[in-house]
């Protein structure tokens, strides 16, 4: 099977393989098409199909008469701001993220600074499966301009939003693993702005990187290691463009990629009290912080699209995902590793505590995920038979099902990018949770035997 | 009546007009189908100063590095030092991003190999059928090579250029000279190369970030500017450069075009009396190289219309000089490939020695008058229309190697299908330029019914 997906979003697939550069220029190509030939902000990871992939998104870009304003290497969070800053028609990250290096992405930012949501998706996917490309005649061909100094802008904006004083008073000592990404130069200038000393790890832009980008505690094993002898208040994993982040305490212990989003919420809805957007899968810790605060939380569909359109339609103030992507709405638009590094730390300045004991004060929710093969003909199949079973708790069926008692859940869906179901349970022992992730389990592998042949 | 086909795959490469045909998803695959064909290595782009070179650019990067291939941009460059620096580092091929002569609204890849030459007809073919199977071996993101860039083909090419040319004796002579580079990619090489030579330069248009003042093709009438130039700052010579710098046109010190065809001769003579040989022209190209030729009793070989095949004609037959009547000069131990530099160091050197005039240099060579026409013709009408000439000119002598071509003692007329565009060009030369026309009008009427 060749690997290519095209999501809410983003296209993304095995670069050599289904991700040629010939797609390339034709989904930039619609891209530059959908925004109407306008300015268009483009920049990439360290990746080294990157350089390739930015070359085919030019011409194509280019070539629908596009302005196009060229970051270089970029985090994504700062394409997304300087499309808001620049008025510009869009954005193009060129990055697999947290996939491995094999992988590659074009994710589509829309004129107001967030990911294309599914009806934007939908519109770009119309032009590029019409193939009416806008095509500008020789003249009309605009050359690329470069921009260093948006990034300046950014590193102001990202402070704005935090205690700048608060955070300096601490003197922390943070050390950071860039998985050899795009975040460095960046986290080097706003570490300084917060008057933190930074040791960086994998610090080199190389794309070579150094382990699994995704920030989960069996990546941070090296970070993990290091910090007994760095003497780092903190310890941060940042996701190669820069999106998602996962923290380690100062004694070396690895928090699961769920802590970015409770451990940020804290300070900020604190300070700026509001709604708050998250996906199905993420963990309850979020609800117990937002009744402290007495805020809503509201639930959506898995992946940051979805969860920050929400976000942004509901005016919410935070908005994050148990993958470790977080990020202060309406401050940044898309899911922004720095800017929830910062909150953290300006948590840990207001309560004076360590990172440890900030994790201890959470609730205490075990989770339990799993993921089960599935042909992509059954999937939906599944699904209702699973929705009938448990048709008396009245499921959720937003983003496949979604099953909810006092103090736990289950959600079993669709992966949006592989041919599976992926089954999470959360509870507060240990035993309630296998429980609930076995009794999927074995009703998906039943109905499984049940669907064989037919 | 057909829509209008802009596009052109041949031998000469892939031409067409961008906005309209000349796609950038064309131009990726057939960087990645070139890539295919000369392996995992450095591969040099270089491109003239249209707008869209960028655009041009980045499709070929993206796929050269899709395959393996190490794309090296070495900027706005001269098609002739491009070709040079390949030959020199050994690279495993070149791009050339310029439409040459044609005008601004179209742009072209040329594809050449790893010995500096343009492809081949039969190593064209095996491209365009490479491009047409459309599987490429794509390698993934670890093997994949880094871009990279190289500011050193306008220095090489210099060194190259006036390595047999006596820079000394030219130096003396404090040539004033006006160059009409277009606004192309002679617009920085030109001035630097002829100071160097000693020269007072005059620039006219020589700003890569400006448009073509006018249409690129060196003619006559392209070139008013620069002929009015010459006669106001009375300079000893101009020279008009097409947009990729591989014809050379020539205006003498009193403001007059000598003709594009003259700048060949003048080459050719010059390289004759400094070291007798065969020389190769292609059957379009005056019969004023026979008669020079004859005044030296060297022989002139006639090869296809096309820079390759003079120049393989040239390694055929052994000669050092040749060229095309579009104002081409090829030298071949300098430089196997049209190359406007060679013909201005070698011109000029011819007037140090002489210690004369344009004027008069060009009055030394024999004069005719030739004529160029072109018919629109579908390529499924070249055949037909071929044969009806053939017809009317059943009895004299024909020369087939290139459409078709009859020659008289002191004439000769030439029909052939265009390698770039969709016509039949018709080009006559005699002595009167009546003459000639009438050749013209005889075929003109022949062929006219048909199309």
């Amino acid at each position: 099977m060749r690997e290519l997906k095209i999501g809410t979003s983003w296209v993304r697939g095995v670069v050599g393989d289904a991700l040629t550069p010939e797609l390339v220029v034709n989904f930039a190509s619609a891209f530059g098409t959908w925004a109407g030939a306008g300015r268009v902000i483009i920049g990439r990871d360290t990746r080294r199909s990157s350089v390739a992939m930015r070359s085919a998104a030019l011409a194509g870009l280019q070539s629908t008469g596009c302005e196009i304003i060229d970051l270089g290497l970029a985090p994504t969070p700062l394409i997304s701001f300087a499309v808001r800053e620049l008025a510009a028609q869009g954005g193009i990250s060129i990055t697999g993220s947290h996939n491995d290096a094999r992988w590659n992405a074009l994710k589509f930012v829309g004129p107001d600074g967030s990911l294309l949501n599914t009806v934007k998706s939908e519109e770009l996917l119309d032009i590029y499966h019409s193939g009416g490309f806008k095509t500008a005649r020789w003249q009309d061909i605009k050359p690329v301009i470069e921009d260093r100094t948006v990034i300046d802008r950014y590193l102001e904006h990202l402070l704005s939003v935090l205690d700048e004083t608060l955070i300096r008073q601490k003197r922390f000592r943070i050390a950071v693993d860039f998985c050899n990404g795009t975040c460095a130069p960046l986290a080097t200038k706003f570490l300084q702005a917060l008057g933190c000393t930074l040791l960086p790890v994998n610090e080199e832009p190389s794309g070579e990187f150094a382990h699994p980008p995704s920030p989960n505690p069996s990546n941070m094993r090296q970070l993990s290691t290091l910090m007994k002898c760095l003497h780092a208040d903190l310890g941060a994993a940042i996701n190669v463009d820069g999106d998602r982040i996962g923290f380690v305490t100062s004694d070396g212990t690895a928090l699961s990629e769920e802590y970015a989003l409770p451990l940020a919420a804290g300070i900020r809805l604190s300070r700026r009290p509001g709604t708050v957007t998250t996906g199905f899968s993420t963990s309850r810790m979020i609800d117990v912080l937002a009744d402290r605060y007495e805020q809503q939380v509201i639930r959506t569909p898995v992946g940051e699209s979805f969860v920050i359109d929400q976000g942004i339609a509901e005016g919410a103030v935070l908005a994050g995902e148990g993958c470790g992507g977080v990020t202060a709405l309406p401050a940044s638009l898309t899911f922004d590793g720095l800017l929830t590094l910062g909150l953290v730390l300006e948590q840990m300045a207001e309560k004076e505590s360590s990172l440890a004991q900030l994790a201890s004060e959470l609730p205490r929710f075990i989770m339990r995920k799993l993921e089960i093969p599935c042909p992509p003909n059954q999937v939906y199949r599944m699904l209702d038979r699973f929705r009938d079973e448990y048709s008396e708790l009245s499921p959720d069926c937003t983003d496949g099902v979604y099953l909810r008692w006092d103090n736990d859940w289950l959600h079993v869906r669709a992966s949006n990018t592989e041919p599976l179901l992926r089954i999470i349970s959360e509870a507060e022992s240990e035993t309630r949770a296998d429980e609930l992730l076995e009794q999927a389990q074995t009703f998906v592998r039943r109905m499984a035997f049940a669907f064989r042949g037919r | 009546m057909p829509p209008s086909l802009s596009l052109k795959i041949g031998v000469s490469g892939v031409r067409g007009i961008v906005g309209e045909s000349l796609s950038p998803q064309l131009v990726v695959s057939f960087a990645a189908a070139f890539g295919t064909y000369c392996g995992a290595g450095p591969i040099l782009i270089g491109t003239d100063t249209r707008p869209s070179r960028e655009m041009l650019r980045h499709a070929v990067v993206a796929g050269l590095l899709s395959v393996g291939s190490t794309p090296v941009d070495v900027g706005i460059v001269p098609i002739p030092a491009l070709m040079l620096h390949i030959r020199e580092v050994g690279a495993y091929g070149g791009i050339c991003i310029s439409a040459s002569h044609n005008p601004i609204e179209w742009n072209a890849l040329k594809f050449i190999a790893n010995d500096g030459i343009v492809l081949r007809p039969n190593q064209a073919k095996e491209l365009t059928d490479l491009y047409h199977q459309g599987v490429y071996p794509r390698v993934g993101n670890s093997e994949m090579a880094e871009a990279r860039v190289d500011t050193t083909t306008l220095a090489r090419h210099r060194v190259a250029v006036t390595t047999n040319i006596d820079e000394k004796l030219i130096a003396s002579k404090r040539f004033k000279v006006v160059v009409d580079c277009c606004n192309g990619s002679a617009s920085q090489a030109t001035p630097q190369f002829l100071r160097m030579l000693g020269c007072e330069v005059h620039e006219l248009y020589t700003d890569v970030n400006s448009l073509f003042p006018h249409n690129p093709e060196p003619l006559p009438a392209n070139i008013v500017d620069l002929c009015k130039t010459v006669r106001e700052t009375g300079a000893d010579i101009g020279f008009a450069q097409d947009a990729d710098a591989d014809r050379l046109a020539v205006v003498d010190e009193l403001g007059q075009p000598i003709g594009e065809d003259a700048t060949v001769a003048l080459a050719i003579r010059h390289c004759l009396k400094r070291n007798p040989g065969p020389v190769v022209v292609n059957l379009s190209t005056s019969r004023m190289i026979d008669d020079i030729a004859a005044g030296f009793g060297v022989p002139v070989h006639r090869s296809p219309v096309g820079e390759v095949n003079v120049v393989e004609a040239m390694i055929r037959h052994q000669a050092d000089i040749g060229g095309e009547g579009n104002g081409g000069v090829i030298l071949a131990s300098v430089n196997p490939c049209r190359d406007s530099f060679i013909g201005m160091a070698l011109i000029l050197e011819a007037l140090s020695r002489e210690g004369t005039t344009v004027s008069e240099m060009r009055s030394q060579i024999p004069s005719y008058a030739m004529i160029h026409e072109k018919l629109l013709c579908r390529a499924r009408d070249v055949a037909p229309s071929l044969r009806l000439l053939k017809k009317l000119w059943k009895g004299h002598p024909m020369d087939f190697t290139d459409g078709v071509k009859l020659n008289w003692s002191d004439r000769w007329i030439q029909a052939r299908p265009s390698n770039t565009e969709p016509v039949i060009r018709l080009d006559a030369e005699a002595p009167t330029e009546n003459e000639a026309r009438s050749l013209i009008n005889e075929a003109l009427e022949c062929l006219s019914p048909s199309a």
